[in-house]
């Protein structure tokens, strides 16, 4: 054992020391790669652990919930309290806020406190004689510091003033207010509801129990474990994450190619040396292990050198991500961010697993060195050349199969073919390099380019093994920045065209108290009636959504002025379905139109019946069509404003669109508005400034895409200035001979910033070629079926210009400081080293 | 004029701390057609003298002429003008770039030149030592021999003045070597170039007009071979 770890210290690690700078770029490849996974893992997680909403903590773990669309009548609280079984019922009517201050988003949750005492984070004699002032409040650390404090706070489109009368502690309460029932109810608009019934059942309880308390709720009520609208939400984010995280592990498979390349050299270098050990014993296994473990000392180095690159990476990305699950999903405080057992075990295992897969076939082609064919040099290569048309075979086989892949189904509600395909192109792309370089290197480019070319082309080709790898890494990583890229264009562009043609009204008006994700914030009905009798005024549209569960995920259930939206709207609906049929049916009876995510989310089609709980009641919907929509993710169900009032009779719209008169000016329009609404907590938004809006929390929620896209390309050219290292040390010989034949300095620093040039062209147009087919797949493939956007194609000419110009730059710059090294190569040293 | 010309040339190097004096005050001329050998045990100077005939390094005191032209104040781009134009090495291990054939290794110092009809040349080259039929293989199918061959027309291929040679029979059979000595000296005799040769070989410098003997980095002894 002993002999074994300095054999392996002498052959494997000593050279590792030789070249630091060379050791240090591969690890710092392997540790982004890593880092980025367990960033955005972590991030993920924490986002995710958001979601254990703060109800759930607030008196400790319920074992059911009641819920309904809409709400509950307060009468069932009492009708279920008679009930002969052994249960606890805790009502709770919940929703959102803002600190006035601030503008900091707030979640108020009204409770029984006299009755829930001895659970409730308050008691004893001070919560009796705090009951009796109005506006007392316990709350959060993000919302007061200490007992006493006044702060204001916008509910709906009202500003009121509370005492805070104590601190609450706990996990993801941060930002939540406590307030009495009845005190929540006036404050909420929801005089005589509850949004929930929490119930307990005793240890012992049978499952007859649980039979009884179900038969006593009316129909339209649902009974569900406790928790379950946190394992929606986590649900609903799923794809989300799903999405980032295979994105995060591109840097990792660009890392991949790299340390494929460090082995592959490791091996090409000691071939000799592989020869000797053979002659003198060395097993084919242990020529092997020996490499797979100089791979995995990477492997586990760059792990742990990633969980650091990570912790800091996190910090950002989840940043980034809490902002957009605020926005697009449900408002959240994130957890903290944990570095435990699972994030280190994670990061150890991608990064040993990638190293040592990656290592697997230089680790072989090392074991199958015979002793004597290690002294015949240049053999592995011109092998290497006969195998190219085998490899373009496979090149064929590997594209087919990504094509077969991309046509199939989501595998439990993922895009895992879409993903499948991806890879099996990249595959493709990787296995045509050789073929690519050495069609180019054929070419008889030295009178055109100069014997610098020429002899680059001819390096490149003379090592194909490591050239076409290097160049693979390069073009998966300019690949996948260029799908990206075009996808995310895409995207952007249809939602820009979408909010042009949907945004029809000239104002918008919204209650203070709206976050980016929940509906449960309205405006004083009085008020439409109010703004429509301004002269400047030609329609008031109200708009109203409910948050609601819809087949165990979340979603919005909205009302529209049927007429309204048929004469000012411009809903455009999918596949040629008749508009005005659909919005002249609407607005008769039971009907729904749905949005296009949410259709596609539950598999819906035209035709399809839409069952829903309302109050207490079973509703049924005949869905008609599917509209397009680009504003949220969870997707709305749209019935007619007067259908919905019948069986939910809150009249408070939850937004507002108003359409001034022909003619009309809109800046003494908007000052009419804003005085028709003084005294309220109202947010009046133009057209543009919606759009504007609209358009940067779209580039805000991308953001994170661009950053580990920039990790990736970062991973691919600290890669190549690597490899190029290697080159320069691997062909010093060659390089001083040149200068014995006449090569300037500078002529033999031209070479090598020729030759990087001539992989970083071939990387961006091989990668180019792929990123265009990876673009279909994320559009058309991935996206669809993760998120359901149809997204129009577009190409951002300019964007994609630049960042594949940007690639090259860095390729070139990643040249400069080996090609500077090549040129400080004394020949006559070399020359006679041998 | 002597084509090459070295005057009270010294050359020495610093090493780990310590330095080491390579050349002391070395004064000779090589004339064009003549066939020079270079003598000496190993680490006498023959390489370091040769490295410099040849602009490849500069000397610490004393002054190199080639053709005329003297190397002291020349900087890095000149002296590869310099080697491109006036001279051509051969190396006791060839030197032949593995990717590249026979005769595209011998063009290569006219590409590094930047000159036109460089296939011409080096197709003209190869015939001239007799491996125009192998022109196109690479060098792991050539002979060592026929590889020094090779590096003989390459570098013969930009027609330099000056030829040097660094024990280019080193690593030859006997036979061999005798015919890669008579080549060099019919560069010298056809072609009019001063060669200047280092080796060990007794036979190989029997075979050149004159001998210098190298030791501890002084010239020992010039001597005429009457081979003229």
């Amino acid at each position: 054992m002993k002999a074994r770890a300095l054999l392996f210290y002498r052959l494997l690690v000593r050279p590792m020391l030789a070249e630091p700078l060379r050791t240090a770029l591969t690890l710092l490849a392997v540790a982004l790669g890593v880092g980025v996974v367990v960033a955005i893992e972590s991030a993920g997680r924490a986002a995710a652990g958001s979601f254990r909403s703060s109800l759930e903590t607030v008196a400790g773990e319920a074992d059911y919930e009641i819920t309904a669309a809409g709400g509950l009548p307060e009468e069932l609280l009492a009708k279920l309290a008679r009930l002969p079984v052994p249960i606890s019922l805790a009502p709770r009517v919940e929703g959102s806020g803002r600190l006035a201050a601030t503008g900091t988003p707030v979640r108020l949750v009204g409770m029984d406190l006299i009755a829930e005492g001895g659970r409730a984070p308050v008691r004893g004699q001070e919560l009796f004689e705090a009951l009796r002032e109005p506006h007392s409040i316990w709350c959060g650390r993000a919302v007061a510091t200490q007992p006493g404090q006044t702060i204001r706070l916008v509910i709906h489109d009202v500003a009121r003033e509370y005492t805070v009368r104590g601190l609450i502690e706990g996990a993801g309460l941060d930002s939540t207010l406590i307030l009495d029932i009845g005190a929540a109810q006036e404050a909420l608009r929801k005089p005589g509801r509850l949004d929930r019934i929490e119930v307990r059942l005793p240890e012992s309880a049978s499952p007859k129990v649980e039979a009884r308390l179900r038969e006593a709720l009316p129909e339209g009520v649902l009974l569900r474990p406790a928790g379950a609208r946190t394992e929606e939400n986590r649900k609903m984010l799923a794809a989300f994450r799903w999405n980032l995280r295979v994105l995060s592990y591109i840097a990792l498979i660009v890392g991949a190619f790299l340390i494929y390349n460090t082995i592959a050299i490791s091996v090409l270098r000691r071939r000799a040396e592989i020869g000797l050990l053979r002659a003198l014993g060395a097993t084919r296994g242990q020529v092997g292990a020996a490499f797979l473990a100089e791979s995995a000392l990477f492997g586990a180095l760059g792990a742990a050198l990633g969980l650091l690159a990570g912790r800091l990476m996190a910090e950002g990305a989840l940043r980034l991500m809490a902002s957009t699950v605020d926005t697009l999903y449900a408002t959240s405080s994130p957890a903290p961010l944990s570095f435990d057992a699972a994030i280190i075990g994670l990061a150890f295992a991608v990064g040993l697993l990638v190293a040592v897969a990656s290592a697997l076939a230089p680790a072989i082609e090392a074991a199958r060195v015979a002793p004597v064919e290690a002294l015949a040099r240049g053999r592995y290569h011109w092998e290497r050349r006969l195998a190219v048309r085998r490899n373009l075979v496979g090149t064929l086989a590997l594209a087919s199969a990504a094509g077969l892949a991309s046509l199939g189904p989501p595998l439990g509600g993922k895009p895992v073919l879409g993903y499948l395909a991806a890879v099996l192109l990249i595959a493709a792309m990787a296995l045509a390099m050789p073929a690519l370089i050495d069609a180019v290197a054929r070419l008889n480019l030295a009178r055109l380019a100069g014997v610098e070319t020429l002899i680059a082309l001819r390096g490149l080709r003379a090592s194909l093994g490591r050239s076409a790898v290097l160049a693979g890494a390069l073009a998966t990583a300019a690949a996948m920045v260029i799908a990206v890229g075009i996808l995310i264009g895409s995207f952007r562009e249809t939602v820009s065209l979408w909010l042009e043609q949907q945004l029809a009204a000239d104002f918008y008006l919204q209650p203070e108290a709206a976050t980016g994700a929940e509906r449960d914030a309205t405006l004083d009905p009085a008020l439409a009636a109010e703004l429509a009798r301004l002269d400047e005024i030609a329609e008031v549209e109200r708009f109203r959504a409910y948050d609601i569960s819809f087949n165990g995920l979340p979603a919005y259930l909205a009302a529209v002025e049927t007429d309204l939206a048929r004469r000012w709207g411009k809903l455009r609906f999918l596949g040629g379905q008749d508009r005005e049929a659909i919005l002249e049916r609407l607005g008769t009876g039971n009907y729904a139109i749905a949005s296009e995510p949410f259709a596609s989310k539950h598999g819906l089609r035209p035709g399809d019946i839409l069952r829903l709980p309302l109050a207490g009641r079973a509703a049924e919907f005949e869905l008609l069509g599917i509209y397009t929509d680009y504003s949220n993710e969870r997707g709305y169900i749209v019935v007619d404003r007067d259908v919905l009032l019948g069986y939910l009779p809150d009249p408070a719209p939850t937004s507002l669109a108003l359409y001034l008169q022909a003619g009309a000016d809109r800046t003494s329009a908007r000052a009419a508005i804003e005085r028709a609404c003084a005294g309220r907590e109202v947010r009046l938004i133009s057209n543009a400034e919606l759009r504007e809006e609209a358009l940067r929390i779209f580039d805000r929620t991308f953001a994170i895409t661009w950053a580990l896209e920039a990790i990736a390309l970062s991973v691919a050219v600290i890669g190549m200035a690597g490899a190029l290292l290697a080159l320069v040390i691997d062909r010093r010989r060659e390089l001083a001979l040149l200068r014995f034949l006449g090569a300037a300095g500078t002529q033999i620093r031209r070479l090598l910033v020729g030759e990087a040039a001539a992989l970083g062209l071939l990387a961006l147009v091989a990668g180019s070629a792929l990123g265009l087919l990876l673009a279909l797949i994320l559009i058309f493939v991935i996206n669809k079926q993760s998120f359901g956007w149809t997204i129009q194609l577009h190409w951002p000419a300019g964007l994609l210009a630049a960042a594949l110009g940007l690639v090259y730059l860095a390729t070139l710059l990643a040249a400069l400081y080996p090609a500077r090294l090549a040129q400080r190569l004394n020949p006559i040293e070399v020359i006679h080293e041998e | 004029m002597a084509l090459l010309e070295l005057e009270e040339v010294s050359k020495s190097y610093r090493t780990d701390g310590v330095t080491v004096e390579a050349l002391r005050g070395v004064s000779l001329e090589v004339d064009a057609g003549e066939f020079v050998a270079l003598v000496g045990r190993s680490g006498c100077g023959k390489t370091t003298l040769l490295n410099l005939a040849g602009a490849m390094d500069q000397p610490t005191a004393g002054e190199v002429r080639i053709a005329g032209v003297s190397t002291r104040r020349l900087n890095d781009a000149a002296l590869a003008r310099l080697r491109r134009t006036s001279v051509g090495f051969v190396f006791q291990s060839f030197q032949l770039l593995g990717t590249l054939t026979a005769v595209e290794n011998v063009e290569l110092p006219l590409l590094v030149a930047g000159q036109a009809g460089a296939r011409r040349a080096a197709l003209e080259r190869l015939d001239w030592v007799g491996l125009a039929d192998l022109a196109n293989r690479y060098p792991h199918q050539l002979s060592g021999g026929q590889m020094q061959r090779v590096a003989i027309a390459r570098a013969l291929a930009a027609s330099p003045r000056l030829i040097l040679a660094d024990e280019p029979t080193g690593n030859l059979d006997s036979a061999t070597a005798e015919s890669i000595v008579g080549l060099l000296g019919r560069i010298a005799s056809e072609q009019g170039a001063a060669v200047l040769m280092a080796t060990h070989s007794q036979e190989a410098a029997a075979a050149c007009h004159r001998l210098i003997r190298l030791r501890d980095g002084r010239i020992e002894a010039i001597e005429e071979t009457g081979r003229r």
